[in-house]
């Protein structure tokens, strides 16, 4: 599988690895370099430096030929937009975004986008975690 | 009309001092509370810190009544969403946002907004016209019917000059409506109209005609 | 030393929200005007805060009919004292300014305000209108803090 992941923070780098080990081709994305140190040498995907909402940088990420498009910088609005263009413009068959804001995340997943809140989720596993 | 603007930087105040002169009912969201601060001061009690892009805020704000909703903060994505949530979550007729890279104007248009401005066209778009190689300028597009009004010069060593109308062949859904000739006098192209250097011809076509319109037209 | 005509106080606002301490400021004026042999002016007014979601002219019956009952309240007060109130509702979108707008509209030289003892995240807090009063008022104000014990 072919996979584009916006954003090279903690869980991007995370899932970046995850998906290279399982031979899965791997192109992160990120407007910072620095953030490219999570990546550790072994790793064999491909590490671009740019903005993932300018469309030249999404095709020189491949994204054309992408199976799947994961955002996952800092800014909820930022996954949003990205998310679309991958979804609307590049019609990319699966999209995920993360979106912090809760009510952001309930109206984009209304709206069509494949839309995760670590917010919601984090507070129910504790909520979990304390009634066990 | 109740108009909603994100964004108090220098666009939304002179936006928002224009139009409470022409008596509209405005409010700007801003994020900076400093901001806010100063806008109150010099205009009253028509500006909330908030987050525009939050539904509680855009709810606080009344978005359920408002006519028109502007964004125009510096970044593209924060337009996209407040436009979207007002759009989508508030029901609002009309969305505007503000781009800054000209390219995301199709992407914006696409997702639901329904006017986009982006400086860097505009004054791209005034260069093309000022060039005189470039013989066609956009005048207007109106989006909701994928028809644009455009403005076709005829250069002097044009292979047209000289040709009658009814001899050039138009591509489909493309419209000659008026010719602005040298001496400045316009007029209505008639199939007898013969065309001369340094008309102005202005055509009603669409996006994926204008390319034809243009070699009908300049013979190049 | 205070030239002692500033301190002579004619024409007074007194901005009411219908809690107690409403009362205790209006009788004050009161008794400012009755040490003037009623010569002074008092005026109460009281500001409907429309959210906006509403627009500006919205009527909502049940807030107008709370704020003709702090209203007639004031004026009963006033007529206990032996000092005329004039009264007014606003409707606005906020109240600190509809208040000070107020005070120049009428070129008074006082506004008098009550205010409860209050806290706000286990804070002692004065909220929004007193301090923005204080910032903007075009003339003296007087802010009556009730004691505690009374509450």
């Amino acid at each position: 599988m072919k996979v584009v992941i916006m954003g090279c923070g903690r869980v991007g780098a995370q899932l970046a690895i995850l998906l290279d080990k399982e031979n899965h081709k791997v192109t992160t994305l990120d407007i910072n370099v620095d953030s490219f140190r999570r990546l550790p040498p072994e790793f064999k995907g491909k590490a671009l430096l740019g903005n993932g909402l300018d469309e030249n940088i999404l095709k020189k990420a491949g994204i054309e030929e992408a199976d799947a498009f994961i955002a996952v910088t800092q800014g909820d609005n930022r996954n949003i937009m990205a998310a679309q263009i991958a979804k609307h413009i590049f019609n990319v068959p699966k999209v995920i975004c993360r979106i912090y804001d809760p009510l952001r995340r309930d109206l984009y997943s209304m709206l069509g986008l494949d839309a995760l809140s670590p917010t919601t989720i984090f507070a129910q596993m504790l909520k979990e975690k304390l009634e066990s | 009309m109740y108009i909603i603007i994100v964004g108090g930087g220098r666009l939304g105040y002179y936006l928002a001092r224009t139009l409470l002169d022409e008596k509209h009912e405005v409010l700007i969201i801003e994020k900076d509370a400093a901001t806010v601060q100063t806008i109150t001061s010099e205009m009253g009690s028509i500006s909330i810190k908030g987050d525009g892009c939050e539904t509680a805020v855009l709810a606080e704000a009344g978005t359920n009544r408002a006519d028109i909703f502007i964004s125009v903060t510096g970044e593209d994505e924060d337009n996209l969403v407040a436009c979207q949530v007002a759009k989508y979550k508030f029901n609002v007729p009309r969305t505007i946002a503000r781009v800054r890279n000209p390219k995301h104007e199709i992407i914006f248009k696409k997702l639901g907004i329904d006017v986009t401005v982006s400086s860097t066209a505009i004054i791209l778009e005034y260069i093309k016209h000022e060039v005189p190689t470039n013989p066609l300028t956009h005048l207007l597009s109106i989006e909701e019917k994928g028809v644009e009004i455009v403005e076709i010069k005829i250069q002097p060593d044009s292979k047209t000059v000289g040709t009658a109308i009814k001899d050039i062949t138009l591509p489909p859904e493309s419209i000659l409506a008026l010719i602005i000739h040298r001496d400045s006098k316009p007029s209505v192209p008639t199939p007898a109209t013969i065309l001369q250097a340094e008309d102005q011809i202005i055509a009603v076509t669409s996006p994926d005609t204008e390319d034809l319109l243009r070699t009908a037209l300049t013979g190049s | 030393m205070v030239d002692k005509d500033e301190l002579e106080f004619i024409k007074i606002l007194v901005p009411v929200a219908g809690t107690t301490a409403d009362e205790g400021a209006i009788e004050l004026a009161c008794r400012l005007c009755k040490s003037k042999n009623n010569r002074c002016e008092i005026f109460a007014v009281h500001v409907i805060p429309v959210e906006r979601s509403l627009p500006l002219d919205a009527e909502d019956t049940s807030k107008i009919d709370a704020a003709e009952n702090i209203l007639n309240n004031i004026e009963s007060i006033g007529q206990k004292q032996g000092c005329p109130i004039e009264t007014e509702m606003l409707q606005a979108r906020d109240i600190g300014s509809t208040i000070i707008d107020e005070a120049k509209k009428r070129g008074v030289d006082l506004i008098l305000m009550g205010v409860s003892y209050k806290q706000h995240f286990g804070q002692f807090c004065l909220g929004d209108v007193i301090p923005y009063v204080l910032e903007n008022a075009p003339c003296r104000v007087l802010i009556d803090h009730q004691l505690q014990s009374e509450l």
